[in-house]
This record gives structure tokens, C-alpha cells and sequence, in this order.
């Protein structure tokens, strides 16, 4: 359980683009992906991948048969693949060692309703049985590891809008225990009207369609899409085949706050404790953390609970403390939010500068967010995810360079 | 919570003497369709509850009658180190299956408010959270029909990290009119009985259930005098990466599966006293599964006993390997395996040992818990007698 678990690629597809270098150009001159959303329709606002066609990455071969949550997972594993030089031979075997754990909220819904509509519509009779293994909540996993070869451990982990950085956490975990070489880790999430409706009837979706994290005018979330996936490998797998590591998985930290399925805990408990037990894991004291990535969406509640915990763990230093927000830039991606805001963390860590957040004018609490790039100092990175259904969980970066 | 009984004592006795949990489905109506049975968790009484959707249900009980079971009290401990972890097939579908109805009925205006956000699968083990008062991990391993292995296999690991205490882990899935409509769709559900491994086997049939397994360190669990029912030494999972619905002819996967879960465990294939078959009972599944114990077992092949309860429980989909994993751990602590009910005729050229009809007094100390998934999922779990 001692090996240490490094990051040797990405991928990613989002609203604010697809690759690494285009997600992090647009992220850093504070551009956001959130507008009109042909997707949901004529008046709904969200952070949609537009056009989105995956015959760039994938071919043509297959692609008819994948959802849409299985094309944008499909098309962040490539990308995660060959930027390691992990891409298994066409034709060939694939390796047993290597896997994928992918973080999903809503998983395949869209699918799974319009299976169950045509046979209401339709009766059971008429059911497209093709369409069947896309309703199972792995299927984008499993379609993942067909299209790529993918032969080690393949996992769905479902948290929430905490499961990408779930997703982190058990495949560090099955790393350390030598159950696997080399693992894709993140998660996926598409809009559909389905998920968009959940949001929209409880009242937490921005009327304006436009969120301010942490602002005092923030009048809810937008939601937004996409994968993004680390391959994580042990230190010493990755030095052995000579790949670079770009970054550590330092610590994770999870915590329920067993309160209510739909209400996050303003007393904050579980958020900071969720915070506290990764920078414990990560053998580290608050005062090495140079950055947050917080998980804030512009929800009210959630909002004040994640500044609230910060203050909890940080105290009066909190305010000398970058702090970005991406999730105004990328939107509220569920399962896929952790993913994407770890990878936002990495490459603060990189570039020692964390990005603008999207939009930003004014916020509550002393936080240090900005319209711009601000400097960091230190090794570490946090990234938090606070699910409303009280599931909290964050996650230590240290990087590498 | 079975489709032949609630609670261990019950479930154990039935399983034990071959009491069949299959019969028409009455949760819906199935004139429709070209299949009629199904294998359902009857006279449940989900009072307390009723808003919850029914895989939350299920496990909500399912977990009570563990802790009960264990005999530990929850608030007497540090809370923030007790987790939840579930595995399923498709979590709650009946509030997609209520979505569905009522937009047929009366539009989508017309969907009541609380149906969709009750549906994402991770809500099952948050609702055992909120019962209970848990604060530690909570998460659902969504890894269809082998996840109720995957979730057992993470509490294994979080405990083994020193992240937690105690882990309540399991799986849970409710009867659902898409997953019936999927595989009568596909031709797989037997018409008249569930025959796993017999020669003229004609399909699987779906069920509900859930289960849930206490999970701690052993020298808590030795200090505290606990009933130990099993260890668990390891697991092994895999991916066949082939097809999304049909296993590998060969059964790749599953010989890695339980090729890592017995390398894991320090055991090797030798040393196995009883597996607890997959086994649905569809002509496919079942010869690979024969394939791989027979590719991995050698020559010693026909000289384990291999049973799938699924003959009597029907196919519980994510709860599935959860309950079986219940049934390894009595089986290790009873000394008795349970049957494969309804077999008649061993597959041309089988000479495995399928523990026909009838439980057997043994002495099983070393059990592999078999599964597999859509997706190409395999995940073998191996449980021990406490040496």
C-alpha cells in the first residue's frame, strides 16, 4: 500500500474545448462554454460541447451503436491514451493491466428512458434490443474498453456530482494494491432533458443562465458536459517505461453528511471534513495547500457550505489563497465536474498559475477568486466536490515539474 | 431481501432446501410479453419509507438486518469512519419507469417534481447514510450484473487503507419493467424454470433483491467477540473487452478474474472448496462460465462443487453476487452448499459437479464468488473460513 500514484496523461471534451491544450488556452483567458443550448432546446442555457462529432478521435467504426455519454468517454480515452503512448494496437490483444474507473451521475438516463418510451409508446415487442446494453449504467465504460482494448479492472463508480473525483480515489486505490499497471480515471456526463429536468423542477438551475460561484447575486447552477480522464500509473510502473509524471495523487478525503437526499449541510461538516481527512491522507498541514479548485456552481446553498468549510480549514490565511471556481467556465458536469476540476488543478500546478474565473465581478466570504490568472505558490493543490445529496469529497494534488 | 425470504436465517434455511422464489410477475403486467416469470420480493412492508424509491428500500432494510445481524450499535461509534457501499444493475428505474408513465399519461408538465432526482443510482447507499447516520465514504459501484462483488471489493479496500472502521456492503436492485422488456426482448428469459447448467437450460429470469454484508478488520471484529461468519482474502475483476452483452467464447475474463482474486488471496486454484456460480441459466453464459472453471481448474475441474442459487432466487442483477456472497459466507460457516435446483441433464461432455438438487454437508474453508456483467464486466471474490 506504499506505492505512489502519479499522472502521465489526459484527455478531455468539454464545452470550452476538446484536448487538453484547447480546454486549458480557453480556461486561462477566462472564456465560458455556457450559452444556448440547441441540445435542450430552444431556451435552455447550458454548457453544451457544440457539434460535437467524435469521428475525428474514433473513426467511423462502431460509433453508430454509443450514446452520446459513451462517444464523449470514448473520445477522452483516446486522447488520455495517446498523449501517454498507451494506445493499443488495432488488431492486437490489449493489456490486461490496463483499465478504466469512470465517475458518472445520471449515467446512460437518456438511453435508458427512450428504451422504456418505446416500449410504452410501442409495447415490449417493438424495443430496439440493440439499444438495450446502452440502458446498463456502465455501458460507456464498457463501450470504452471495447472500442480501446481495455482488458484490467473496469469500473463505474456513481457518487453524485462528487463521482469523478470517486473515480480518482479507487483507482489510486486499486494502483496501490497492484490490481492494475496503468488506469484511466475521471468521468463522463452528457446533457439531456432528462437530467436537465431533474435540476430544473427542484428550482437550482440560474434563471439568468448564468452562474456566479461564490457571487452575491448567484442565483444557481448551469449545467454543462463532457469527459475528462486522467491515466494514472505507481510511480515506479511509470518510471520503468519512461513516461513522465506530471503530478501526484497526494490524498482523498470523503465524507456523508447523512442529512437530507436533496439539501447540502450548511453547517458544512462533511466538507470540511472531507477536506481535512485528503490533507491528513496527504500528510500535509494547511498551510502547504498554494490553490483551490473549489466545486462551487453558483448554487446558493452549495456555495456557502464550500466557504464554509474553507474557512473551517484554513482560517484567517484563507483569503491569501487562489481561488478558481472553473465550473463558470465548464458548468456543473456531475459526474464528469470532479474530473474536470482535478485536471483544471493539474495545470495550475503546471503553469504555477490558477485560472480566471469566467465572468467573475464580486464574491462573498473574502475569497481570493479573479477574472484572472493569479500566481501560486506551493506544491499542493486542493480540488473539492460537494454533492447536494450530502456527499462530499476532495482530493490533494501535488506537482511534479 | 430474496424472492424466497427475508433476513439470514430465513433466506438461508430456504436456500438450503431448495425453496423456489420464481413465479408469474406481479408487479406489472406482463400479457404483453412472450415470457411471464419473474422472481420477486414478496410481502415487504416498506413502511417508514415509502418515499423512497424500491432499490432504496431494499437496501435500506437489507442494511438494517445486518447491523442488527452484527449486533453492532452504530451511535456507540466514531461514524465518521462507517461507509456504504452498493453495487447495481440500474439503481432505481422505476422513477424513470414513473417519469415515462406520466408524461404518456399527461405530458411532461404533468411529472411530479421529486420523481427524477430520486432516480441517479447513488442515492441507494445515501439513503443507508441518512437511515443510519453513516458519515464515512458513500458510493455506488454501478458495474451491472457483477456489482455487488465490485462493491464487497471496495470495502475490502477502504478498510485494508485504514480509511474506515466498517463498511456496510452489498447490492440492491428492484424488479424493473425495462430490464424485463430488455431480456425477454433478447430472447433470454426462460419460459417455464430456471435450470443453470442443465443440458436444455432456455434462459435466466430476472429478480429483485438486496443484500448487505458488515465488513471490519478482523482483530476488531475477534475483540468485540463477534460472529465471523467468513473472511474475505481477495478479489480479482476484469474486462472481457469483446462485447457489450455476450461473454468471451473462451472466457478470457473470467479465468483472469478469478485468476487475480486467488493470486490475491495467497491461494491457489488447488486449495478451492466450493464456487458460487454465475449461472444465470442462459445457454451462453453458462458454458463459459463451465469453460473458464474448467480452463483454470484443470484435471481437479469436477471435483469442486460449483452451484448457482439463481435456480431458486432468479438472476437479482446488482444484488446478485451480493446475495451469493451472503450464501458463500453461510456456507463456510454452516459447513452446507446450496443446490442448482431443476437440474436434470449435465451439457454433453460435462462432468462438473454442479451440486444437483439437493444441499450437501461438506466442509467448504476456501469459496470463490463468481460474476459476471454487460459490459464485459468479471469480478471473482474469495472468501475464507476463518483459519
Amino acid at each position: 500500500m506504499s506505492a505512489r500514484v502519479v499522472v502521465t496523461g489526459a484527455g478531455v471534451i468539454s464545452s470550452i474545448g476538446a484536448g487538453v491544450e484547447e480546454f486549458e488556452r480557453n480556461l486561462y483567458a477566462g472564456c465560458s462554454g455556457i450559452g444556448p443550448s440547441p441540445l435542450l432546446g430552444e431556451t435552455a442555457v447550458a454548457a453544451e460541447v457544440r457539434n460535437f462529432n467524435p469521428q475525428p478521435w474514433l473513426g467511423n467504426k462502431g460509433i453508430r451503436v454509443l450514446d452520446r455519454s459513451a462517444r464523449l468517454l470514448c473520445v477522452a480515452a483516446q486522447m488520455a491514451l495517446s498523449s501517454t503512448g498507451l494506445q493499443q494496437q488495432e488488431g492486437g490483444e490489449g493489456d490486461p493491466n490496463l483499465g478504466l474507473v469512470c465517475g458518472t451521475m445520471f449515467g446512460s438516463v437518456h438511453s435508458i428512458t427512450s428504451f422504456d418510451w418505446s416500449g410504452v409508446t410501442d409495447g415490449p415487442a417493438y424495443v430496439n434490443p440493440m439499444e438495450f446494453p446502452n440502458t446498463v449504467i456502465n455501458s460507456p465504460a464498457g463501450q470504452a474498453a471495447i472500442k480501446h482494448k481495455l482488458r484490467g479492472v473496469n469500473s463505474t463508480i456513481s457518487a453524485g456530482l462528487v463521482s469523478g473525483l470517486y473515480a480518482i480515489h479507487y483507482a489510486a486505490e486499486f494502483l496501490m494494491f497492484g490490481r492494475a499497471t496503468a488506469l484511466l480515471a475521471g468521468g463522463v456526463e452528457e446533457l439531456c432533458e432528462e437530467s436537465f429536468l431533474s435540476f430544473r423542477k427542484v428550482g437550482v438551475i440560474s434563471e439568468r443562465g448564468c452562474p456566479q460561484p461564490f457571487g452575491a447575486d448567484r442565483d444557481g447552477t448551469v449545467l454543462g458536459e463532457g469527459s475528462a480522464l486522467w491515466m494514472l500509473e505507481t510511480a515506479d510502473s511509470a518510471r520503468a517505461r519512461g513516461a513522465t509524471a506530471l503530478l501526484e495523487i497526494s490524498g482523498f478525503g470523503a465524507a456523508h453528511d447523512a442529512h437530507n437526499i436533496q439539501a447540502f449541510s450548511v453547517r458544512a461538516d462533511g466538507a470540511t471534513s472531507a477536506i481535512r481527512q485528503a490533507l491528513a491522507d496527504a500528510a500535509i498541514a494547511p498551510e502547504a495547500i498554494g490553490c483551490v479548485i473549489a466545486g462551487a456552481s453558483g448554487s446558493r446553498a452549495g456555495d456557502e457550505m464550500e466557504a464554509h468549510a474553507l474557512r473551517n480549514v484554513f482560517g484567517p490565511r484563507l483569503e491569501q489563497i487562489p481561488v478558481c471556481a472553473p465550473k463558470a467556465a465548464f458548468g456543473e458536469a456531475l459526474g464528469a465536474s470532479g474530473a474536470l476540476c482535478a485536471l483544471t488543478a493539474g495545470l495550475a500546478l503546471g503553469k504555477r498559475a490558477i485560472p480566471p474565473t469566467a465572468g467573475f465581478h464580486s464574491a462573498q466570504n473574502g475569497l481570493r477568486l479573479s477574472a484572472g490568472p493569479q500566481n501560486i505558490e506551493g506544491d499542493y493543490a486542493l480540488v473539492n466536490c460537494f454533492g447536494c445529496d450530502g456527499n462530499n469529497a476532495a482530493l490533494v494534488l501535488k506537482g511534479l515539474n | 431481501m430474496t424472492p424466497i425470504g427475508a433476513g439470514r436465517a430465513l433466506f438461508w434455511k430456504n436456500l438450503t432446501a431448495g425453496v423456489n422464489g420464481i413465479g408469474p410477475v406481479e408487479s406489472f403486467d406482463t400479457s404483453a410479453f412472450p415470457v411471464h416469470l419473474g422472481a420477486e420480493v414478496k410481502d415487504f412492508d416498506p413502511s417508514g419509507n415509502e418515499k423512497l424509491g424500491r432499490g432504496s428500500q431494499l437496501a435500506v432494510a437489507a442494511a438494517r438486518m445486518a447491523l442488527d445481524d452484527s449486533g453492532i450499535d452504530v451511535t456507540a461509534r466514531d461514524r465518521s469512519r462507517i461507509g456504504v457501499s452498493m453495487g447495481t444493475t440500474s439503481g432505481e428505474p422505476g422513477m424513470i419507469e414513473r417519469y415515462n408513465d406520466a408524461r404518456k399519461a399527461d405530458g411532461v408538465q404533468s411529472v411530479p417534481v421529486d420523481i427524477l432526482p430520486k432516480y441517479p443510482c447513488n442515492v441507494v447507499p445515501s439513503n443507508i447514510a441518512i437511515e443510519f447516520d453513516l458519515h464515512g465514504p458513500c458510493l455506488m459501484i454501478p458495474t451491472a450484473c457483477a456489482a455487488g462483488n465490485y462493491a464487497i471489493g471496495y470495502g475490502f479496500d477502504v478498510i485494508r487503507s485504514g480509511r474506515t472502521d466498517l463498511m456496510l456492503a452489498g447490492g440492491a436492485d428492484p424488479f424493473s419493467r425495462i430490464t424485463y422488456m430488455g431480456f425477454a426482448r433478447l430472447g433470454a428469459i426462460a419460459p417455464e424454470r430456471c435450470q443453470p447448467f442443465d443440458k436444455n437450460r432456455k434462459g435466466m429470469v430476472p429478480g429483485e433483491g438486496a443484500a448487505v454484508l458488515v465488513l471490519e478488520p478482523l482483530d476488531a471484529a475477534v475483540a468485540r467477540g463477534a460472529t465471523i461468519y467468513a473472511e474475505v482474502l481477495g478479489y480479482g475483476v476484469s474486462c472481457d473487452s469483446h462485447h457489450m452483452t455476450a461473454a468471451h467464447p473462451q472466457g478470457d475474463g473470467a479465468i483472469r478474474a478469478m485468476a487475480m482474486a486467488l493470486k490475491e488471496s495467497g491461494r491457489s486454484a488447488d486449495e478451492v472448496d466450493y464456487i458460487s456460480a454465475h449461472g444465470t441459466g442462459t445457454p451462453t453464459n453458462d458454458r463459459v462460465e463451465a469453460i473458464a472453471v474448467r480452463t483454470l481448474f484443470g484435471d481437479r475441474a469436477s471435483h469442486v462443487p460449483m452451484s448457482s442459487i439463481k435456480s431458486m432466487i432468479g438472476h437479482t442483477m446488482g444484488a446478485a453476487s451480493a446475495i451469493e456472497a451472503v450464501a458463500c459466507s453461510l456456507a463456510i460457516h454452516t459447513g452446507v452448499i446450496p443446490p442448482t435446483m431443476n437440474f436434470e441433464e449435465p451439457d454433453e461432455g460435462s462432468d462438473l459437479d454442479y451440486v444437483p438438487n439437493e444441499a450437501r454437508r461438506t466442509d467448504p474453508r476456501i469459496v470463490l464468488n463468481n460474476a459476471y456483467a454487460f459490459g464485459g464486466n468479471n469480478a471473482s471474490l474469495c472468501l475464507a473460513r476463518l483459519q
